[in-house]
């Protein structure tokens, strides 16, 4: 059994040497962007506790839009580049998608910035239709333009990254059996990893998210280009949420295929594909396309059929999460010698708020819950557990693993620890606050807080002490891995 | 000739995406208004013009004292159309079809009062009794047949998203035809088009007495509508839900083409053709 599954089973090659190469500049990217946009979190939740009067409603909301889809881009291409080098061990990956979409992604994350930091665009990150096209005079109309371009350059590069991942998977696996078809009759085919299985479903699944992206980016522009057009409220809102829900929940499934291909090494025991793996994952790839309507219960346009569906989509999605995979981690790691590491322990950390934040998912997606909860900080609360302290410290596992694989380097317990600990009582504190406010219905999205709503100033400046919390513990993660990071991107 | 023609098939595949592409940017780039005054010939945009303050205009009517708007919507509310009694385009028409949907709705003097303005300036308060006569409205208490002065009728057009302009060449003013909801001196909805459905009024008149409406069209033309609700809330499927199945459905179509590959073209991670798939004994998964 392997203990670093990270490495391409190849021989070390110049293709190697390159996707390696890559692999670390993507990761740089992310330790560039996310303390970034962790600090325009903290600057969201400072100007909420009223210490920052200087910040503006106006900006408020712009840096709210980049804070949003700078979180929901950087971690997608964050995972798709782990992943890369994880699947090199089975496939022959391919390097130029990753750069089409290494250079669409830091030019359309530029024009982000641009338009939000400096054009004041702020229509959120779900840019509901028709608010990008109705500026008020908070934005100007070059901000409206810089922003569409920027989503169809990353739309269009995440895009070519995703086909060609799936191109490298179809290299080698028929589509049964990427889809782990021949576990559910009688085993006479291949072993395929769990990961390549879930990283095929959650592909072809982030295809019809980001045509959905695509169509809706389409049906904007158009709107804002000839005059006399208009668009359907409804489509543009459906479109807009698939594309979102998508990307988000995709990212998450995508750590989760990291965790089934890290975790074995760390435990000592293998995760096999088995035939109720294969069925929760199969049976995603449906309910992960429909799940999305839980995003529009509060529009009572919206068919009612559709509205059911999507309580019932959301609740039997968290079937493969709960049954396959965190109890499959729990099986994995009782009893286990576990190895524990940074990466080990935010890899385990992580599948702790997949399920804490998975479970008030599960809650938000019922609709009478979705009718009470929906505009309360309840709703950002269960995001950012399984998003922050899910995925996010899946990926960050994750990342730490490939830097120490490639360039290992002795682990000192003391730090880790420190770090481990700070990242959770930061990050959790930080959550409670978010959950208190959902409690005293605090709505979100407001830039600060009247008189009536003074709780949420408390608990607002609360966050940030949290927040510093869990920045004190990126710093030493940034450290420790980047550290590794950069011996293994001067070797040669 | 026949090993060309794989990578021509995928090479013409190719041409034909980039050209799908840059066609609907062109689409793009080229659907700039045909006319050269955009703010003509479009109908106006409702959400823009929702909860505007209307103007108190003065309605000039014949054998009454002279009447202001906000007289009218302080008692019931109001539904303001204009027109010019020398049209012959839309104007007779769709007083018509607003005289037939008000007969059917009802209504007309208790609920609500329908206010027909002028804004020819050479209409005069006798002009538009001829019209009600017309009609066969003129002792109706449910209407108002008024001319308006000729800053009235610019103030209320513009506040109401209403453009004219003469046409010379036709000697007739161009306008749209549209009906004007409105509650205590407020824009409520918008009614454009050149007939008024009793369905459309129906709503209309519910809004305006408080009621909730779910949904209805805007004026203008909207792409792609995903439902839309007949008489009595039922429910029909249009156009947008096709384009709400499309990412499923181009997914679907783009993991059956990627993965259409023959067994023997499939590789090992190092680029060589795959005899077998991944030995057991290679796989650290397989224990």
């Amino acid at each position: 059994m392997s203990t670093t599954a990270s490495l391409p089973a190849s021989e070390p090659n110049s293709q190697t040497a390159s996707l390696r190469r890559l692999t670390l500049v993507w990761f740089g990217v992310m330790f560039l962007l996310f303390p970034i946009l962790v600090l325009l979190g903290l600057l969201m939740r400072t100007g909420q506790s009223n210490w920052l009067p200087q910040l503006s409603p106006e900006m408020f909301y712009a840096i709210l839009t980049l804070h949003g889809l700078g979180m929901a881009g950087l971690w997608f291409v964050a995972v798709l580049a782990g992943l890369s080098w994880l699947m090199a061990r089975y496939l022959k990956i391919g390097l130029l998608a990753s750069r089409v979409c290494l250079v669409l992604t830091l030019v359309g994350v530029g024009l982000l910035i641009a338009c939000t930091l400096f054009g004041r665009f702020g229509t959120g990150w779900y840019f509901l239709y028709p608010l990008p096209l109705h500026s008020a005079g908070v934005w100007p109309p070059w901000a409206t333009g810089t922003f569409f371009v920027a989503l169809a350059l990353l739309v269009i590069g995440w895009l070519v990254w995703v086909l060609d991942l799936l191109r490298a998977i179809a290299r080698r696996y028929p589509l049964r059996q990427a889809l782990g078809w021949q576990y559910l009759r009688d085993h006479s085919g291949p072993e395929v990893p769990p990961m390549i299985l879930i990283t095929t479903v959650s592909l072809i699944a982030a295809v019809a998210g980001l045509v959905s992206g695509a169509t809706a980016v389409g049906l904007f522009a158009t709107e804002w280009l000839k005059q006399g057009f208009a668009n359907d409220a409804l489509l543009m809102k459906n479109l807009t949420l698939l594309f979102g829900h998508l990307v988000v929940n995709l990212t998450l499934y995508l750590g989760v295929a990291m965790l089934y291909e890290l975790m074995p090494g760390y435990c000592g025991r293998p995760w096999k594909t088995k035939g109720y793996v294969v069925v929760s994952w199969n049976a995603v790839l449906l309910l992960v396309l429909l799940a999305y309507f839980h995003h529009l219960y509060m529009d009572f346009v919206q068919i009612r059929t559709f509205q059911v569906i999507g309580q019932v989509a959301s609740y039997l999605t968290s079937v493969p999460a709960a049954v396959a995979s965190i109890f499959g981690m729990l099986a994995l790691a009782y009893g286990a010698r576990v190895k524990w590491t940074i990466g080990s322990a935010l890899l385990f950390l992580g599948v702790l708020g997949w399920t804490i934040g998975g479970i008030g998912a599960v809650i938000d997606s019922t609709i009478a819950a979705n009718t009470r909860f929906h505009n309360t900080l309840w709703v950002p609360a269960h995001f950012h557990t399984y998003y922050l302290m899910g995925v996010v410290l899946m990926i960050l596992g994750a990342v730490y693993h490939v830097c120490q694989d490639l360039s290992p380097l002795p682990e000192r317990a003391g730090v880790a620890r420190l770090t481990v600990a700070l990242l959770c009582l930061g990050g959790y504190g930080f959550l409670l606050m978010f959950y208190l406010g959902g409690t005293y219905s605090v709505p979100r999205r407001y830039a600060s807080y009247p008189p009536e709503l003074a709780q949420g100033v408390t608990f607002a400046r609360v966050a940030v002490v949290f927040i510093l919390l869990f920045l004190s513990g990126l710093a030493l993660y940034l450290w420790e891995t980047g550290r590794r990071w950069r011996r293994a991107f001067a070797a040669r | 000739m026949s090993a060309l023609r794989p990578t021509h098939t995928r090479l013409s595949g190719w041409l034909l995406a980039v050209a799908i592409l840059l066609g609907a940017g062109g689409n793009l780039v080229c659907a700039q208004p045909a006319t050269t005054d955009p703010r003509y010939l479009q109908p106006p945009e409702e959400a823009r013009f929702l909860n505007h303050p209307v103007p108190d205009v003065r309605l000039l009517c014949q054998g009454r004292p002279e009447l202001r708007l906000s007289e009218v919507w302080t008692k019931k509310p109001v539904l303001l159309t204009l027109v010019f009694t020398r049209c012959a385009g839309v104007c007779s028409p769709f007083l018509r079809s607003l005289k037939a949907a008000v007969a059917e709705v009802g209504g007309a003097g208790a609920d609500y009062q329908v206010v027909v303005g002028s804004f020819d300036p050479r209409d005069h308060a006798a002009d538009m009794a001829g019209t009600a006569h017309h009609l066969g409205l003129e002792t109706d208490p449910g209407w108002t047949f008024a001319a308006l002065s000729s800053d009235d009728a610019q103030h209320l057009a513009a506040a109401v998203g209403f453009w004219y302009r003469w046409d010379e060449g036709a000697q007739q003013f161009d306008h749209p035809a549209m009906l004007i909801a409105i509650d205590r001196g407020r824009v409520v909805r918008l009614l454009v088009g050149g007939a008024v459905s009793r369905v459309r009024l129906e709503e209309v008149v519910d809004q305006l007495n408080g009621k909730f409406v779910a949904a209805y069209p805007l004026p203008g033309k909207v792409a792609f509508r995903c439902f839309e609700y007949g008489r009595g809330g039922r429910l029909k499927i249009s156009w947008g839900i096709l384009i709400l199945t499309l990412p499923g459905i181009v997914a679907g179509c783009l993991a059956w083409w990627i993965f259409r590959r023959p067994p023997s073209r499939r590789l090992h991670p190092d680029g060589q053709p795959a005899a077998q798939l991944i030995p057991a004994e290679e796989n650290h998964l397989a224990g």
